[in-house]
C-alpha cells in the first residue's frame, strides 16, 4: 500500500466539552499533518489548554473523535496516549523539582524501556539535543525559566514522540530566549517530530507555523496559512485587534 | 505476579554476582567499603555481650526501623501519606497469631500469609483511592485501620476481642518462631531492617522507584510522560504493606501477646510515619535514623519519668515533630549523610573527592 505524501497524524473531529454552564470547546475539529508545525492561536480562555487536555486524556469530552496515527485514542488515559507517541508540555513548566535534570528526563525515557542504564543513555542523548547536557546533575528547581523549558522538551523527547503538543512554550521568556526556543522547536520538527503549538506570541507563532488555526470561545474561527490567517477580518476582530495586519 | 518474581530473582542474583566480583582485598582499604563493614561487624558482634535490657531496646529499634522503612516506600518516596499503616502491621500480627492459635501453623508461614493478605488489602485500597487526587488516601488508610480494629474487637468468638491473644510458649523452638533468648530476636529484627533497606534501595534505583518519586512530585507531568500512576502506586503500596505485615508478625512473636488497641492503634500508625518524618522522608536511611532517635528517647523518658509523668513521651514526640517540621523539614538523614561523607573523605584510604 503506497503511503500518501502528506498524512494527518492527528485528526480531531467535532470535539465538545462543557464545564457546568460553560461550553469550553464546541464542535472543534482540526488535523495535524505529519512532519509539519501547526500553530493554534486564540485569546485567553478560548479553550486552547482545554483542547490539549481533551486530546491527551486528562479530560473526557462529551462528544467527538480523536484519531492518532490511525488509532482511536479517545477515552484512553494520559500515560497510554503517551505510549502511542503523543506527548505534551505544560503552559507552566512542570519539572519534578527535587529530582536532578537527568532523572527528570529518565522518567520520560522509561516510557520505552525498563532498564535504568538504557534510560540514562537515552536521557543523556535527549539532553544533548536540547543543549542541557551540562546541567544533567543539577536539581530541576534550580534551573532558569529557559532551562526548565529545555528540560520539558528533553523529557517529552525521551518518550520517543511522533507528535508533541507544546502549550505556550514562550510564556515568561524574554526576546532572546524566545529566539532560542523557536530555533529549538524548528530543530525538533526537522528531526521528524510533528508539532502542534499553542502560543500568544504572534511573532513566534508566525515564524514557526507551517499552517494555523484560530480558536475563540471554544470554536474554530478559521484556518490556513499564517499570512492568510492574520489578515482574516474575523481573526483580527476576535483576537488581534485592528492594526495588527502590518506584522 | 510471574513477571514480578522473575524480576526479583534476576535483580537479586545480579546484585550478588556484583558483590562477588567487586569484592577483593584491595577494595577493603576504601572507607566506603570498610566503614559499612565495620558497622555491620559491630552490629553482629557486640550484642552478645549486652544485657537483656539493652537487647530489648535494640530489638524494638530495628523492628520499628524496618516498619518505618516500609512506610517510607509509599509514604516517603511516593508522597502518599498513610496514617493507617498499623492496619497492615496488625493484619500481619493477627494472621500469624490466629493461624498458630487455632491450627498450630508455624508463624514463619503465617508471616508470609499475613504479608499476602496485606498485599490483597492494599491492592483494593489502592485501586479505590489512587484514582482520586487529594486527601482521599490519607483518610481511607485511617478509616481502614479503624475498621479492622473494630472488626477484631467485636468478633470476640474468633479474636478474643479486647482481651487480646496470647501466644502459647512452647520453649525454644526455631521452627515455631519462639526463642528463649533475646539475642536471636535481635538478629531477626536486624535482618528485617536490612531486608527493608535493601528492598527500598532496589525499588528506588529502578524504573518503579523513579516513576514513584516523579509521581510524588508532580502527578500530571509524570502521567504526561507515560507513567501509569495508579499501577505504580499500587505496587509500591503492596510492597510496603507486605513488609509492614512481616514486622507485625515479628512483633507478635517477640511480645507473645497482641491486642487490637496496640497493633491496630492510631498511635502505632502515627509512630510509623514519624520515624520517616524525623529521620528524613524519602531517604534510604531516614526511617532507621528516626527509629533510633525516637526509640532511645522513649526508653530514656519512660525510664526516668516512668510512673510520675506517664505519657510524657507523647508530649516530647509532639514537640519534636513541630521542631523538625519548622527547623529541618528534610529530616536528619541529609545532614547526617553530609557528615558521613566528610568523615569518609578524611579517613585513610579514601579516594578523596571522588563521590560514591
Amino acid at each position: 500500500m503506497g503511503r500518501p505524501t502528506s498524512m494527518n497524524l492527528l485528526e480531531v473531529k467535532n470535539l465538545s466539552k462543557r464545564f457546568g454552564g460553560l461550553q469550553a470547546i464546541n464542535e472543534f475539529s482540526f488535523n495535524a499533518e505529519e512532519g509539519k508545525i501547526l500553530g493554534l492561536i486564540g485569546p485567553n480562555g478560548a479553550g486552547k489548554t482545554t483542547l490539549f487536555n481533551l486530546i491527551t486524556g486528562v479530560y473526557r469530552p462529551e462528544s467527538g473523535n480523536v484519531m492518532f496515527d490511525g488509532q482511536d485514542i479517545l477515552g484512553m488515559k494520559p500515560h497510554q496516549i503517551c505510549r502511542f507517541g503523543l506527548c505534551r508540555t505544560f503552559q507552566v513548566a512542570q519539572p519534578f523539582s527535587n529530582m536532578t535534570v537527568l532523572k527528570n528526563v529518565m522518567t520520560g525515557a522509561y516510557c520505552r524501556t525498563s532498564d535504568p542504564a538504557e534510560a540514562e543513555e537515552k536521557a543523556t542523548a535527549c539532553l544533548q539535543r536540547v543543549g542541557l547536557a551540562a546541567q544533567a546533575g543539577v536539581t530541576a528547581r534550580e534551573l532558569t525559566t529557559i532551562d526548565q523549558r529545555r528540560l520539558e522538551f528533553a523529557r517529552a523527547l525521551a518518550t520517543d514522540p511522533k507528535l508533541i503538543l507544546l502549550d505556550e512554550s514562550m510564556a515568561g521568556l524574554n526576546h532572546a530566549e524566545c529566539e532560542i526556543t523557536i530555533a529549538l522547536i524548528k530543530k525538533i520538527n526537522e528531526q521528524g517530530v510533528t508539532i502542534v503549538v499553542v502560543e500568544h506570541n504572534m511573532k513566534a507563532i508566525l515564524s514557526l507555523s507551517h499552517y494555523m488555526a484560530v480558536i475563540a470561545q471554544g470554536s474554530k474561527i478559521t484556518e490556513g496559512l499564517p499570512q492568510e490567517v492574520v489578515n482574516d477580518s474575523r481573526v483580527v476582530e476576535a483576537y488581534l485587534g485592528k492594526g495588527f495586519t502590518k506584522c | 505476579m510471574k513477571e514480578a518474581s522473575a524480576f526479583i530473582i534476576k535483580s537479586v542474583s545480579i546484585d550478588f554476582a556484583r558483590l562477588g566480583k567487586g569484592f577483593n582485598l584491595t577494595s577493603l582499604t576504601n572507607p566506603r567499603i570498610y566503614f559499612p563493614l565495620m558497622a555491620l561487624a559491630l552490629l553482629l558482634l557486640v550484642p552478645p555481650f549486652l544485657s537483656r535490657y539493652y537487647l530489648h531496646i535494640l530489638v524494638l529499634i530495628f523492628l520499628f526501623a524496618a516498619a518505618g522503612e516500609s512506610w517510607n516506600i509509599i509514604g516517603g518516596y511516593g508522597g502518599q501519606f498513610s496514617l493507617g499503616h498499623a492496619a497492615f502491621f496488625g493484619l500481619g500480627a493477627y494472621t500469624s497469631t490466629m493461624l498458630f492459635h487455632y491450627f498450630e501453623i508455624s508463624p514463619w508461614l503465617g508471616m508470609f500469609l499475613g504479608a499476602l493478605l496485606s498485599i490483597c488489602l492494599s491492592w483494593g485500597i489502592g485501586w479505590l483511592c489512587f484514582r482520586l487526587q487529594g486527601p482521599y488516601f490519607v483518610i481511607s488508610t485511617l478509616a481502614l485501620c479503624e475498621v479492622l480494629r473494630y472488626l477484631i474487637l467485636t468478633q470476640r468468638w474468633l479474636t478474643m476481642g479486647a482481651t487480646g491473644l496470647s501466644i502459647k510458649f512452647k520453649g525454644q523452638n526455631p521452627w515455631l518462631f519462639q526463642f528463649t533468648d533475646k539475642l536471636t530476636y535481635y538478629y531477626i529484627a536486624l535482618g528485617l531492617t536490612l531486608i527493608a533497606v535493601y528492598v527500598t534501595y532496589k525499588i528506588v534505583s529502578s524504573r518503579l522507584g523513579h516513576s514513584l518519586v516523579a509521581l510524588g512530585q508532580n502527578q500530571a507531568a509524570a502521567e504526561a510522560v507515560g507513567v501509569n500512576s495508579v499501577k505504580v502506586k499500587q505496587i509500591a503500596l503492596a510492597v510496603s504493606a507486605a513488609l509492614t505485615a512481616m514486622c507485625g508478625t515479628f512483633y507478635a512473636q517477640y511480645i507473645f501477646f497482641i491486642d487490637p488497641d496496640t497493633v491496630f492503634g492510631l498511635s502505632l500508625s502515627t509512630e510509623l510515619a514519624l520515624f520517616a518524618i524525623i529521620g528524613g522522608v524519602g531517604t534510604l536511611w531516614g526511617p532507621v535514623i528516626g527509629a533510633i532517635v525516637l526509640r532511645v528517647l522513649t526508653e530514656f523518658t519512660s525510664a526516668n519519668f516512668g510512673e510520675g509523668l506517664a505519657g510524657i513521651q507523647l508530649v516530647i514526640y509532639g514537640g519534636l515533630l513541630m521542631a523538625m517540621v519548622m527547623i529541618k523539614p528534610e529530616g536528619l538523614a541529609p545532614m547526617l549523610g553530609r557528615f558521613y561523607n566528610r568523615i569518609v573523605a578524611v579517613m585513610p584510604g579514601s579516594t578523596h573527592g571522588k563521590a560514591n
